[in-house]
């Protein structure tokens, strides 16, 4: 299927009256399916704002985003929900793991949520752990991993559920610069595995030149789009 | 997410912090403690009333009075106002007041009505003395013996016709009347003395009493299910003993002769719709009366509110202990914003989350009501034969415990958790995601 995404004419205010605050100001793009794409700027940008909105965990003051042909703005909550549970996926720069429950648990939550049957569950959630090489510790308690593992966790959660779309925001900012390569390389080779459309936010331009589209922001605007890899 | 996920799910977080999960249920097992010990203590209390009008009365039996009003509770703030027909003032039930008096034709009247099998006075005599010759006097109360009673020999035969003038005697007097053991009284003599009331009336200083042989033909055991500590020393002789004794008491007057309650034997009177007809019949002629039934009705209804009291203030226990479950879930909701930011990007609906946050209630309830009842019922399981021998119930327990009961408890609980959890549940579900993952 064709997961296009196109977002047309965004604007993201927030505030009201003198406290005003344009985070995104008119964005349009578009973004092929199957494609890896950074989004790029300094801090404050509105490169979360623009990836929080495209993924419908935030909404726009207007503007639309289109993916596969579907307003997702015009979805119900519950369908929105659904839609991330079996198409989208995430990996946050702070990992977002749960320490306290044990790694395979961890990638089992977004197969319960999509209520994958019980049977099955163990199973995919074990495969993608091995695709992160983490096999061996299924049954350890994730809050005892190092940074590394713990951003390796996460991409196995992020890949368990063959996601279509995968959104990584600054996934390496929390790691040094050999890990963090690392987990980059992961998620380009589970690009090309999976074929999973991979939306990169990152302020590393050495980092954007190995993804096929660079998204540049500036004070909420696109200063720039360029394509082909570096 | 799946119902069963959930639940997992909620155990886990609730097993993660442990200390603070075991805190909040045992705020509310103190409360579940108190109710499970009052529903014990008035389901034991209940069992021990019905067990004493089981074994005083018998239920086809029914208390008649000549005053309709006898049975029912009366106005004493205003003065009763006299009437000559009426027999002599008595105080009864801590009241002043002129009672009408079953006469012997009244006796007859109630042993004709159809479905009667039997009507006699019912009569305490209050003795002057009982005595031998060689021992002190003691008071006491001769009643009319009824076979219903049936009460532990510790030796001696009752016969199925009891003769005039002989005695049943309770253990508490032997030792008082010099017996060595209850085999040893028995076919021995001892004097009852009545004291008339006439006489003393009429010339002031002047007594006549009254003493007679009565031969012990059997000893019993005192009951722990008397009515009252007295009872236990009540002696038993025939009807016509009783009556002689009783009629010297009150010859010369107006009482002579007279009864405030006489017992009816109902034929079949087990069965409750001829035991109710009778009870009309006797209403109709416009007399008052008074079944068994009726009897362990007022002692329930006191148990009843009793029990009624102690229960309002378990659930103020547990409604306090409800604003503890509410406030741990509402830090719990604080402290997990991460977590719920992250289930929700991952697709999970804001029901399921609501839903996650109520479970998590309602398990603290479920927990509180365990660990409050079990202990309760090991405590008071524990405790029964101490309280039983202290309060000399013998065989009855005070502590009853129903598991109908505690498991209705317990659901209540876990229903009172889930109410608990709403507002932190719905607090949870309306959690703005972003601001939740943007927590760095
Ligand atoms: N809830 C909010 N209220 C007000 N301003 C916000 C809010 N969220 C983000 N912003 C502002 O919007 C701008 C863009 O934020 P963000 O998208 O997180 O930037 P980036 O990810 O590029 O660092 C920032 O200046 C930030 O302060
Ligand atoms: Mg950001």
């Amino acid at each position: 299927m064709n997961k296009m995404i196109e977002v047309k004419n965004l604007t993201k205010i927030y505030g009201k009256k003198d406290n005003k605050f344009t985070a995104l100001n008119d964005v349009s793009l578009k973004i092929k399916s199957n494609s890896t794409v950074s989004i790029i700027g300094k801090s404050g940008s509105g490169k979360s704002t623009l990836m929080h909105i495209m993924s419908g965990l935030d909404e726009p003051t207007s503007g639309s985003v289109v993916i596969a042909d579907k307003n997702i703005f015009e979805m119900s909550e519950r369908k929105i929900d659904s839609f991330r549970a079996n198409e989208m996926s995430f990996v946050f720069q702070s990992f977002f793991i749960e320490a306290n429950a044990t790694c395979l648990q961890n990638v089992m939550l977004p197969l319960e949520i999509a209520r994958v049957s019980i049977t099955k569950r163990k199973k995919l959630a074990l495969d993608a752990l091995r695709a992160v090489e983490l096999e061996d510790k299924a049954n350890v308690k994730a809050g005892t991993l190092s940074g590394g593992q713990k951003q390796r966790l996460a991409v196995a959660r992020a890949i368990v559920n063959k996601p279509s779309i995968l959104f990584a925001d600054e996934p390496t900012g929390n790691l040094d610069s050999v890990t963090g390569d690392k987990i980059m390389n992961l998620i380009f080779s589970l690009n090309k595995k999976l074929g999973c459309t991979v939306i990169l936010v990152t302020h590393d331009n050495d980092l954007a030149k190995q993804t096929d589209m660079r998204i540049r922001l500036k004070d909420g605007k696109i200063e720039s789009i360029d394509e082909g890899k570096k | 997410m799946f119902y069963l996920d959930i639940i997992k799910r909620a155990l886990r977080n609730l097993l993660s912090s442990k200390a603070r999960t075991i805190l909040t249920a045992l705020a509310i097992a103190v409360g579940t403690f108190a109710l499970t010990l009052t529903l014990g203590a008035s389901n034991g209390a209940q069992d021990y009333a019905q067990n004493i009008v089981k074994t005083n009365f018998d239920p086809s039996e029914l208390f008649v009075s000549k005053d309709s009003g006898l049975f029912k509770s009366q106005d004493a703030s205003t003065p009763q106002l006299y009437d000559p027909s009426y027999g002599s003032v008595t105080t009864f039930g801590g009241q002043t007041r002129q009672i009408k008096m079953l006469d012997n034709s009244d006796i007859q009247k109630l042993a004709q009505i159809k479905g009667v099998s039997w009507a006699q006075p019912s009569i305490n005599v209050s003795l002057q003395y009982l005595t031998r010759d060689d021992s002190n006097k003691y008071i006491g109360t001769l009643t009319t013996y009824n076979p219903y009673q049936n009460p532990t020999l510790l030796a001696g035969k009752i016969p199925s016709q009891l003769q005039d003038n002989t005695l049943i005697l309770p253990e508490g007097y032997l030792s008082a009347l010099g017996f060595l053991n209850a085999q040893s009284a028995i076919n021995q003599t001892v004097k009852l003395s009545v004291l008339n009331q006439g006489a003393s009336n009429i010339i002031p200083g002047a007594t006549k009493s009254q003493v007679s042989n009565f031969k012990i033909i059997a000893v019993y055991k005192t009951p722990n299910t008397a009515i009252s500590a007295a009872t236990s020393l009540n002696l038993y002789a025939s009807l016509g003993s009783v009556e002689n004794l009783n009629n010297f008491i009150y010859q010369g007057t107006s009482n002579y002769q007279k009864y405030l309650e006489a017992v009816v034997k109902v034929t079949d009177g087990t069965n409750a719709t001829k035991l109710n007809d009778v009870e009309n019949l006797i209403k109709a002629q416009g007399y008052g009366v008074q079944s068994v039934v009726d009897t362990e009705k007022t002692i329930t209804q006191i148990i009843s509110v009793i029990e009624g009291i102690v229960t309002v203030f378990g659930i103020i226990a547990i409604i306090a202990s409800v604003f503890g479950v509410v406030n741990t879930m509402y830090i719990s909701v604080l402290q997990r914003t991460r977590e719920i930011g992250l289930m929700k990007a991952l697709g999970m609906h804001r029901k399921d989350i609501s839903r996650l946050f109520r479970i998590e209630a309602g398990l603290i309830g479920l927990l509180g009501g365990l660990i409050g009842s079990i202990l309760a019922i090991i405590g008071g399981t524990a405790l029964n034969p101490v309280i039983s021998s202290k309060l000399g119930l013998g065989d009855s327990k005070l502590l009853i415990f129903k598991f109908s009961q505690v498991g209705l408890l317990i659901i209540a609980l876990i229903i009172i958790g889930i109410i608990a959890g709403l507002l932190p549940a719905r607090k949870a579900a309306h959690l703005d995601p972003i601001e939740a993952l943007r927590t760095e």
